[in-house]
């Protein structure tokens, strides 16, 4: 196994905490927690997404958790109806953009599960995690062949995020340019 | 090491994906290594509010990913990424089962909706927007 494609959990609270830096500076919410108890690390969106679903609004909950036994971060989310009424996994389906339909269709189950969070014990949806290694390889190889350092969070989250409704604001990529020329 | 970036970019709401027809999108020039001619002008002034304006687009292939024949295209701003992907994976001629990821600095993947004119204003240089796709068979 190449370094460049071993992502370990240093690796990954390093490149959370430059991606809170820039969270942080433009105020989109999100947050660093650690759990002392347990290994993996949340990191929670306390200022949640609202989008018009019908006539009602969905409030989504966005998690960064660190995965050890596929050694890539996980998106763990819940969405709810302002009265607190919970979305089923049906309503999360027909919610994921109109561009992943087709592939969300061929194989639902490998997609999205819901799962219990490892730390609030509570039901959340999770994009599952199996095939991430897949699609960022090409993305960390280009980056090795330029010379160039990338936020892996951020290329991450700006790819599965979308699925899910979470659109990382342009920012954070000219932040990671940023913080490239300035770690000469 | 704390680096401060000069200013927060401050980006008005994305709008709604823009039109979806394929004549949009054509190409400057048939051969793959266009020269520079008056087919592609970078830098020409043109009345802002112009949203009919197009863009240059330089499209380079990421990984395995196959290369388009034709790299530089001119693009409608409000031509969503979706829209210039579901044209890639047409173009390219990739099955339902394919993904197609664009990115902008080699690095960030813009979200579906975001208009390709938005992002020339963030990383455009040389009067033309560079984008780097790539396939995969996977996502999530």
């Amino acid at each position: 196994m190449e370094e460049d494609e071993f992502f370990g959990e240093k690796t990954f609270q390093h490149h959370c905490s430059e991606f809170i830096k820039h969270s942080q500076q433009i105020g989109d919410g999100w947050e660093w927690r650690s759990s002392k108890e347990v290994l993996e690390v949340p990191l929670d969106d306390a200022e949640a997404t609202e989008t018009a679903a019908a006539s009602e609004v969905i409030k989504y909950e966005y998690h960064v958790l660190y995965s050890s036994s596929y050694q890539v971060p996980v998106l763990y989310f819940r969405a709810s109806f302002l009265d607190g009424r919970p979305l089923a996994l049906k309503d999360i389906w027909e919610g994921v953009h109109e561009c992943y339909q087709t592939r969300l269709q061929q194989g639902p189950w490998d997609t999205i599960t819901q799962q219990e969070h490892p730390i609030l014990g509570q039901p959340f949806f999770v994009l599952h995690p199996c095939k991430t290694n897949e699609f960022m390889a090409p993305v960390l190889k280009n980056s090795q062949k330029i010379n160039r350092n990338i936020n892996y969070i951020t290329s991450w989250l700006s790819i599965v995020g979308p699925v899910v409704g979470l659109n990382l604001p342009l920012s954070y990529a000219i932040a990671t340019s940023q913080d490239e020329s300035n770690a000469l | 090491m704390a680096e401060e970036p000069e200013s927060v970019l401050q980006l008005p709401s994305t709008a709604a994906a823009g039109g979806e027809g394929l004549t949009d999108v054509s190409p400057e020039t048939a051969t793959p290594e266009p020269p520079s001619s008056a087919a592609v002008s970078p830098g020409t002034e043109e009345p802002s509010g112009d949203t009919k304006k197009k863009i240059d687009i330089l499209l380079k292939a990421v990984g395995d990913t196959p290369i388009m024949k034709t790299k530089k295209w001119a693009v409608e701003r409000t031509r969503t990424i979706q829209g210039l992907i579901d044209f890639i994976k047409k173009f390219l001629k990739l099955v339902a089962s394919e993904q197609l990821f664009i990115y902008v600095n080699q690095s960030f993947a813009p979200s579906p909706d975001q208009e390709v004119g938005t992002l020339y204003e963030c990383f455009g240089s040389d009067g033309k927007l560079v984008l780097h796709y790539c396939k995969s068979q996977a996502w999530g």
